[in-house]
């Protein structure tokens, strides 16, 4: 469950004289995968995101989720967006329950899961807030409890943390790992940070711009569970080395 | 929205929320009709007004008060003890038109903002209707519904409607396109996001639309009233207008506008409860 085969795939914007965003792109992804995506901005790791998601259609190829062609949006693929996109007229408990809520869930099935996931993001005293009320970190942490309380196959993170200060994002990647540590489920998760990248992925792509494409696939073998002290470590140094030397020689 | 907060909140000039700036705001805001009163009251007995063709305020109130408390019947005066009718009159048709033009204006604002097909097919009739005034509407209005309540309500719907239906649209089409997203990637339904996203994204708008439009509606309603109804207040101001009741005139003027001024303080306040969500934005971003 929560396995993704994306094979050729291209996405081309504006007509055939357009730019190619991506270009003949091959990932998969195993069950409980965590993989990073890695790039400079406008490299079109968004698009791969979004196309996986189903929000935008590719121009070519083919992409499965769990086996089945993915043509649009759905709960088993949970999405964490860069600005959270919390709906501003709902409280907390309100945003974290409208995935079950519009699914027709039965109550006494989401409600207790909710709650659980409401303490393990640390927000179980802000239910009542609006999402307004909340720092950039907290808002966050609801986006994400948001998709969590859906049991998706896998999440999909669009430079979550990005907009967020180093400090909260720390803690942010520390809460992202002990989640992942606990839901185990598959993550296809976009950044341009690399120390960010190595701390929580299992792999590391690593892709260019114009055309998009992925150029290297870099198992990160750090022992797990990790946690933020993992960034002084002897090996995760050398990740990093490694990491920015192919960088370097990308652009 | 930026997710960057600030403790740096701007601070209000003016703080509503507390009795006595309130009070202060009240006052400050009879400065300039005392003002004028007095002005007028002091033109009209020092000379009379265009050669007596206005009556001055205390005459104004006089007859006010004849209209609105005096023993009905058709004596001498035949608006005494009329005004609470004419302003129900008034008011019911603007009530009937004004729910009318949200009925039709809001579903047909949210169908041409959410589907270009739609919009395509719809949008440029209706910007090719909406320059035509109301008052052009008249003789159809007359010609089809003849002197009846019908023809006011219609004229009110008209012209309530455009304001409506284009802030929708805006409304509409403006809507954050990840909060849309976020909700199909929860499992929405097409018509959940429209119900659950789009149409509370669209109510900040779609306020403004209804604010413009009761304001047009007020207007349509005298229009009519005065050509195509006999009653109610636009009716009696013309009816005054002709018998030389220039003190009827100018009491029905002030009585609109009070009326106006109500109704749209009612629409903040339901907008103020609907849109509770904004109010704190406002103060945080």
């Amino acid at each position: 469950m929560g396995t993704v085969s994306m094979t050729g795939v291209c996405k081309v914007f504006g007509g055939t004289q357009g730019v190619r965003a991506l270009d003949n792109v091959d990932v998969q992804l195993a069950e409980g995968e965590f993989m990073a995506l890695l790039g400079p901005s406008g490299c079109g790791k968004s698009t791969l995101l979004n196309i996986l998601a189903g929000f935008e259609g590719q121009s070519a190829g083919a992409i499965s989720f769990d086996g089945k062609s993915v043509r649009r949006p759905g709960p088993d693929r949970g999405v964490v967006f860069q600005e959270a996109a919390l709906l501003p007229w709902l409280n907390v408990w309100q945003n974290v329950i409208f995935g079950p809520q519009v699914q027709g869930v039965p109550r006494a099935d989401y409600e207790p899961r909710a709650i659980e996931i409401l303490r393990v993001v640390g927000l179980e005293a802000f239910h009542k807030s609006l999402p307004v009320q909340l720092s950039g970190g907290m808002r966050q942490r609801v986006g994400i409890a948001r998709a969590l309380v859906m049991q998706p196959k896998a999440l999909l993170m669009d430079e979550p943390f990005g907009a967020l200060d180093a400090q909260t994002r720390l803690s942010m990647q520390q809460l992202l790992l002990d989640v992942w540590q606990r839901f185990k489920t598959t993550v296809m998760f976009v950044t341009h940070d690399i120390d960010e990248a190595i701390l929580l992925a299992d792999r590391v792509c690593i892709m260019t711009a114009r055309p998009g494409r992925i150029v290297r696939d870099i198992p990160i073998t750090l022992p797990r569970p990790r946690s933020i002290d993992d960034l002084l470590s002897p090996d995760f140094v050398r990740f990093k080395a490694e990491i920015m030397a192919e960088m370097r020689g990308v652009h | 929205m930026s997710s960057i907060t600030s403790d740096a909140r701007p601070r209000r000039r003016f703080a509503g929320g507390r009795t006595l700036p309130r009070i202060g705001a009240l006052l400050a805001s009879l400065i300039l009709p005392i003002l004028l009163v007095a002005l007028w009251q002091w033109a009209g007995t020092n000379g009379g007004l265009f050669g007596g063709a206005l009556p001055t305020p205390d005459r104004v109130w006089t007859a006010w008060t004849k209209w609105a408390f005096g023993t009905p019947g058709m004596g001498l005066n035949p608006y005494s003890g009329t005004w609470a009718e004419s302003v129900m009159f008034s008011t019911i048709r603007v009530a009937k038109g004004f729910a009318l033009a949200i009925l039709i204006g809001v579903p047909l604002g949210i169908a041409i903002g959410w589907s270009r097909l739609f919009a395509m097919v719809v949008d440029p009739t209706v910007q090719w209707l909406r320059p035509v005034p109301i008052t052009a509407w008249l003789p159809i209005s007359i010609a089809v519904f003849g002197i009846s309540d019908f023809g006011s309500i219609f004229l009110i719907t008209i012209g309530a409607f455009y304001p409506i239906v284009i802030n929708t649209t805006h409304g509409t089409r403006d809507v954050e396109k990840n909060w849309i997203r976020a909700a199909l990637m929860m499992g929405s339904s097409p018509f959940t996001v429209l119900r659950r996203v789009v149409l509370p994204a669209a109510l900040p708008s779609i306020f403004t639309g209804l604010r413009i439009g009761l304001g047009i509606a007020w207007t349509a309603v005298i229009v009519s009233e005065m050509v195509a109804v006999k009653s109610g207040l636009g009716y009696v101001l013309w009816d005054a207008y002709y018998v030389g009741r220039m003190d009827i005139v100018i009491a029905d003027m002030i009585s609109i506008g009070l009326l106006g001024y109500l109704s749209d303080f009612l629409i903040v306040r339901v907008e103020h409860w609907v849109l509770r969500w904004r109010r704190l934005q406002s103060f945080n971003t």
